[in-house]
């Protein structure tokens, strides 16, 4: 966008906003975060060792790489569970029209706007085997979801349900139906119009979604918390190791696992931000 | 041998799309479906293609009944306003597309892409992205995928209507001959009459969901149906009790013959080599509208004030006026 | 880099999944079908539906109900009593007051934010561009830390936040930084030089021009923003572990409440705070619908 000139003027306020904005950002943001890098990696006092040596020694400790690992799993599923859904049910509130479509729009949106505390308590409600209204008898066939691995993914599949979905709607309602209907009526099927002309108009969207929600899979605490054990070994994931060692006064190691999740997280902001520009050429 | 419309109707909650259609498009001609926006002429060509499916009535295509038939085995092709071509593959890959759905061989396919890419005067641009195409280019890249599978029937809604005028004129020519050229029945829905009267072999006028007439340009220009055949095909103007083209008003400035009336010259403009001349005639709410060649105006020595007499020339064309219609 | 992380539904986006888009009859040419780009279910898209509404349902759906079950279990005395327990009580209303002060910040800081990332010029605008989006990217127990470690028990300044109101409040500040920013960015980007021309043309100062003309149009979207940034305060958790401490009158917040509850075995307890917070939830969907629709019909 051009500058006009009115815009362009500099006055002294501009100057006032511009250091106000930046010490703002420097203070809450920027600061705090040079400061995980300080108590990773030179850690004050308590005779722990400092240096990148020290970081990936609390990295391969066994339970920490449990942790990790746990924590890839759970994502992993998750994200998998919630393209599959995603780009289906996007596809079905886009193209399709069926009683309570609306409603089901909305609705597909509400897991983001609910506390992550309460996601894990309402599968406790539900799922747990003493008190849950299914528990028992899915306890009766053998499958128990909260405290288990599948708990874990629920809980973390609910928080980031709706992320792809989001991204895909709005292409998919932009791109419209003339393309796919141009394939039909050149013969293809449903199946075909979808591989071959959906799926490579909307393939930016879902990429889109898939690296938000493995981002935020990876990082999801609060549901977690709620359905995990919790403990070394047992349904502790990386977020948990985090606050349990945290208060157990280990604080570097929690420091260490922290960064590495902080470096995943600029990561998956970098991602994002160069697949905008991908998708805009 | 034909496209077979019968009792076809369609509607959209209180919205009457189409109502009761029966019409027969003949085979191998160049038909086109003329009205206003809005007056279901899109959606009957949508339901001839499977696109959308009518509440009740048949389609028949080539004698094979295809009411219930999915798009994919009507064998029609269909070329929608903005194009539709698909973005992410190339020129040559799109017009290759209904082909591979086939299984066709590889070689085939070549042979054949080529072959319509040269027809549609694609060729060089084989390799390049639909968006490195400009909107006619990529016109004749939609009717060349759309031959590509051989089709029964050539279906385009409103081909040209997203092109620039002078682009949209070329188009409309080339179409012309490329129907000479391939013979394959076609039908195109356009709400331009100048592009119908020129294109096709024959055209149904659409309007409110219904058909008002059908026939070949001649007899439309000349025999209309009735006054909303007439007003959409060209101009209109009054004149007594008729409404008639205003270049079919003879003009002099003497008295006649009886029954011809007198008036005023109101308003003159010439528009390039013609004077449009609205003349208040004694008797009659709204000026009469009258074309002449600048030269025949000039010999005539016109201007604002002068008094004239009209009458229809012989053999005008002209449908009396509806007293609702002249209020 | 605009409107990245922050997962909300920004109140510029084209209504398509807004009101009006349904049902419309005769929608004609250009990308869908007559009837609104809807096609009636096919066999396999019915099943699919099928299997999408039973995954939600088991996932979504019936966890919820049964909070609400576990809420209503012991009728509306005991729902009421609940949260009117002198503790619930204090704990809701730091909640709600804390969630409070840190929107009205965020209002503010995060329109003049907006305002210098779109309007002023200088070296490093982008690299602040991006540490926007860093609190919410972060997971949150991460975002606690990261706050501790400027203002924790180790601090490098000497100023111990733990356990404290003021902790709490840096702790919302800073995940819900992106909110107001996020949604005012794009309408400020998106609004036109010639009507602040007409202003200044008219005679108005630049302060009037931004009070009269540029805030105006601006509102919709701190709104929508602060909404959001509320309903996350109300319901965080993660970076609040950490911090707040936990103490009872003190510095419990809702979120923890539910845990303590939980952890006290009291699942009633749980689920009567945890349905306040769901209800907090819905009407902020539902005033973000409103907000959207406004800005809109206004076009």
């Amino acid at each position: 966008m051009a500058e006009t000139s009115i815009r362009s003027r500099k006055g002294p306020v501009t100057y006032l906003l511009r250091i106000f904005v930046i010490t703002y950002l420097a203070v809450l943001v920027i600061w705090p975060l040079w400061e995980v890098g300080q108590q990773t990696f030179f850690p004050p006092d308590r005779g722990a060792g400092g240096g990148f040596g020290a970081f990936v020694e609390r990295l391969s400790d066994p339970s920490v790489s449990y942790a990790f690992n746990l924590t890839a799993t759970v994502a992993f599923w998750s994200v998998v569970i919630n393209t599959v859904f995603g780009v289906g049910i996007s596809l079905l509130i886009v193209r399709y029209r069926f009683p309570g479509r609306r409603i089901l729009s909305v609705l597909v949106d509400l897991p983001m706007s609910v506390s992550p505390v309460v996601v894990g308590l309402a599968l406790v409600l539900a799922y747990s085997t003493g008190q849950g209204w299914f528990g028992s008898a899915l306890a009766s066939v053998g499958f128990y979801i909260i405290g288990t691995t599948p708990g874990l993914i629920m809980a973390t599949a609910f928080v980031s349900l709706p992320l792809v979905i989001r991204e895909v709607v709005p292409v998919l309602e932009e791109i419209g139906t003339d393309a796919e209907l141009a394939a039909s009526s050149l013969g293809a099927t449903g199946w075909q119009t979808f591989r071959r002309i959906t799926l490579p108009s909307i393939k930016w969207a879902v990429v889109y979604g898939v690296v938000l929600s493995m981002a935020r899979s990876l990082g999801e605490f609060g549901a977690v918390k709620i359905v995990s054990p919790g403990a070394e070994f047992r349904g502790e994931t990386a977020t948990l190791l985090i606050q349990n060692r945290y208060t157990n006064y280990q604080e570097p190691t929690a420091y260490a696992a922290a960064f590495v999740l902080v470096l995943a997280s600029v990561l998956a902001l970098v991602v994002v931000s160069l697949i905008r520009k991908e998708d805009h050429v | 041998m034909n496209i077979l419309i019968a009792g076809v109707n369609k509607s959209y909650g209180d919205f009457v799309a189409l109502d009761n259609i029966n019409v027969s498009l003949p085979t191998g001609q160049l038909t086109a479906l003329l009205g206003p926006s809005g007056g279901g002429k899109s959606t009957l060509l949508r339901i001839i293609a499977g696109l959308e499916s009518a509440d009740s009535g048949s389609v028949e295509i080539e004698g094979i009944d295809a009411t219930k038939l999915p798009p994919q085995k009507r064998n029609v092709g269909f070329v929608f306003q903005h194009y539709a071509v698909f973005k992410h593959m190339t020129v040559a890959k799109n017009v290759a597309f209904g082909l591979e759905i086939r299984k066709r061989p590889k070689a085939e396919v070549k042979t054949k892409v080529a072959e319509l890419l040269e027809l549609v005067h694609l060729s060089q641009f084989a390799h390049r992205l639909p968006s490195q195409l400009s909107g006619g280019q990529r016109q004749r890249l939609a009717l060349a995928r759309a031959l590509a599978v051989e089709p029964n029937v050539l279906l385009l809604d409103e081909p040209f209507g997203a092109l620039d005028a002078k682009v949209r004129k070329e188009l409309r020519d080339w179409l012309r001959r490329l129907h000479d050229e391939v013979h394959v029945t076609t039908v195109f829905v356009t709400h331009d009459q100048e592009e119908a009267l020129e294109v096709a072999d024959e055209i149904v006028v659409i309007n409110e969901g219904r058909i008002e007439q059908v026939g070949t340009p001649d007899q439309l220009y000349d025999e209309p149906a009735n006054d909303f055949v007439m007003g959409f095909l060209g101009e209109v103007t009054r004149l007594g009790p008729f409404r008639l083209r205003p270049h079919d008003i003879e003009l002099s400035t003497t008295p006649g013959a009886p029954g011809v009336l007198s008036g005023v010259i109101e308003r003159s403009l010439r528009v390039g080599f013609e004077v449009r001349l609205a003349v208040d005639v004694e008797g009659q709410g709204e000026p009469a509208l009258v074309v002449l060649s600048r030269t025949h105006a000039r010999a005539l020595d016109l201007e604002v004030g002068t008094r004239v007499w009209l009458r229809p020339t012989a053999g005008a064309t002209s449908v009396p006026v509806l007293e609702v219609a002249s209020a | 880099m605009t409107q990245t992380l922050v997962a909300s539904p920004p109140p510029a986006r084209p209504a398509g999944r807004g009101p009006g888009r349904a049902g419309r009859p005769g929608r004609r040419g250009r990308g869908s079908a007559a009837n609104g780009g809807l096609f009636r279910l096919t066999p396999t898209s019915g099943l699919g539906l099928g299997v999408a509404l039973v995954w939600f349902s088991v996932l979504v759906m019936l966890p919820l109900a049964a909070v609400i079950g576990a809420a209503a279990e012991g009728g509306w005395a005991s729902f009421w009593g609940t949260l009117t327990d002198a503790q619930t009580f204090a704990a809701l209303r730091l909640t709600v007051v804390e969630a409070f002060l840190v929107t009205v910040v965020n209002a503010f800081v995060g329109t003049v934010v907006a305002w210098v990332l779109v309007r002023d010029h200088f070296w490093g605008k982008r690299v602040l561009d991006v540490v926007i989006d860093i609190p919410f990217a972060l997971p949150t127990i991460v975002a606690g830390l990261v706050l501790l470690s400027l203002w924790g028990p180790d601090s490098p300044v000497g100023v111990n936040i733990v356990n404290t109101r003021e902790g709490i409040f840096l702790a919302l500040l800073f995940v819900t930084l992106p909110f107001v920013v996020r949604t005012v960015q794009p309408v400020l980007i998106e609004l036109d030089a010639d009507v602040e021309e007409a202003a200044a043309s008219l005679g108005a100062s630049r302060f009037t021009t931004f009070r009269r003309v540029i805030l105006p149009s601006l509102v919709p979207a701190i709104a929508a923003g602060s909404s959001l940034g509320f309903a996350r305060a109300i319901s965080e958790f993660g970076s609040l572990v950490l911090i707040s401490g936990n103490t009872p009158y003190q510095t419990e917040v809702a979120s923890l409440k539910i845990l303590k509850f939980l952890e006290g075995d009291n699942q009633a307890g749980a689920a009567a705070v945890a349905v306040l917070l769901l209800l907090v939830a819905v009407v902020t969907i539902v005033a973000l619908d409103l907000i959207s629709r406004r800005v809109a019909r206004r076009g």
